[in-house]
């Protein structure tokens, strides 16, 4: 990540990117069958993020947001998150529990645990797809549920680093609903081993 | 009319002016550290994000809870401050996650906020007012005026402590 070669930053980009297009259209496919909508999903992209403007992204620290969160651990290993704006999140759990849009006004345990399956199944069908592709097999651990502050929950991401690095490498997506209204923010943060090893391959 | 100073990730901010507020939006399991020395006004706070540095880098680094507390007491005397005057508060160290399933050392909240127990009782400074842990997010502001602290959660008002 912190190579000098910016060439072979790109390539390191391009490569990411293309490990993890099926496995974001995989995840589409499997949140579509959770929510029994066709969703589409955005081509990902590979992002090094300084480290200050984490919390920045989607729409400042003390915007209310719920994220979805897992780890993921085997051949690769990393972490998954989703991030859903509070109002976007109310309309998942509705569409999951066949609920006219609107219904559901507050997020409690039953809409938590809705929501955490959610991540499991998206996050299974994403790791499935890249093992199918590279035969590296990985599984996610339980999903965890978050409603609060877009910083409070993005304080995650770094806190479960052992180290601060001064950027940190992203895979993002965009879950779409009639291929425009955006869900759902995908991002997968692969562990810098599983980064080292990915580059000694490439 | 009061002026608004954002304390980023792995931030120290210093202010001796009167209408200026030290905020940090939105922490975590982060802490937000502030320092004050009413005799000269000066307000300093330190946003860490984990509890120990790392072997190697560099001993004044905000980023974490040790070398932050560090760091911030040695930028507070640089301007002015009286180490012995530093009134102390802290807030944030949560725990967001709370699933079964999470192993207990990414409780990083609890980490930080023991590391900071762990250096202040060893640098023999009394923590004035606190509210650390739990399981949700806050803002944390503290006012160079007088050197109070307040926290804003989702959906309540801003309250001191």
């Amino acid at each position: 990540m912190n190579h000098p070669d910016t060439q072979f930053q790109e390539e390191m980009r391009t490569l990411l990117a293309s490990l993890a297009s099926p496995g974001v259209v995989n995840a589409a496919r499997g949140m579509s069958e959770m929510v029994g909508q066709a969703l589409s999903v955005s081509e990902p992209h590979v992002r090094l993020v300084p480290f200050h403007d984490i919390p920045e992204l989607l729409g400042g620290p003390e915007s209310e947001a719920v994220g979805i969160y897992l780890r993921i651990e085997g051949h690769i290993s990393g972490q998954m998150m989703m991030i859903v704006p509070h109002n976007k999140a109310l309309e998942l759990v509705d569409l999951m529990m066949g609920l006219p849009i609107g219904s559901t006004q507050s997020i409690n345990s039953m809409e938590r645990s809705a929501l955490a399956e959610l991540g499991n199944i998206t996050g299974t069908f994403f790791l499935n797809a890249i093992s199918d592709n590279t035969g590296f097999s990985s599984r996610p651990s339980p999903p965890a549920v978050m409603v609060d502050m877009v910083g409070a929950i993005l304080d995650i991401i770094l806190a479960t680093m052992d180290e601060l690095f001064d950027s940190v490498l992203m895979i993002q997506a965009t879950f779409l609903r009639d291929g425009r209204e955006a869900e759902a923010d995908f991002w997968i943060i692969p562990d810098r081993k599983t980064l080292n090893s990915v580059s000694n391959e490439a | 009319m009061s002026e608004y100073i954002n304390v980023g990730l792995g931030e120290i901010k210093i202010s001796r002016h009167l209408q200026d507020v030290l905020v940090a939006y939105g922490l975590g399991s982060c802490l937000g550290i502030g320092m004050y020395d009413p005799a000269t006004h000066t307000a300093g706070m330190l946003h860490a994000v984990l509890p120990a540095r790392p072997n190697g880098r560099e001993e004044l680094n905000p980023r974490y809870v040790d070398t932050g507390i560090l760091a911030l007491i040695h930028s507070l005397v640089q301007m002015g401050a009286k180490r012995e005057n530093l009134i102390v508060r802290m807030a944030g160290g949560a725990n967001m996650l709370t699933a079964p399933g999470f192993s207990p050392t990414l409780n990083i909240g609890t980490r930080n906020v023991e590391a900071a127990y762990s250096i202040f009782s060893g640098l023999k400074l009394n923590i004035s007012s606190q509210e650390v842990g739990g399981t949700i997010g806050r803002t944390v502001r503290f006012y160079v005026n007088g050197g109070k602290m307040t926290i804003r959660t989702v959906g309540n008002q801003e309250r001191e402590i």
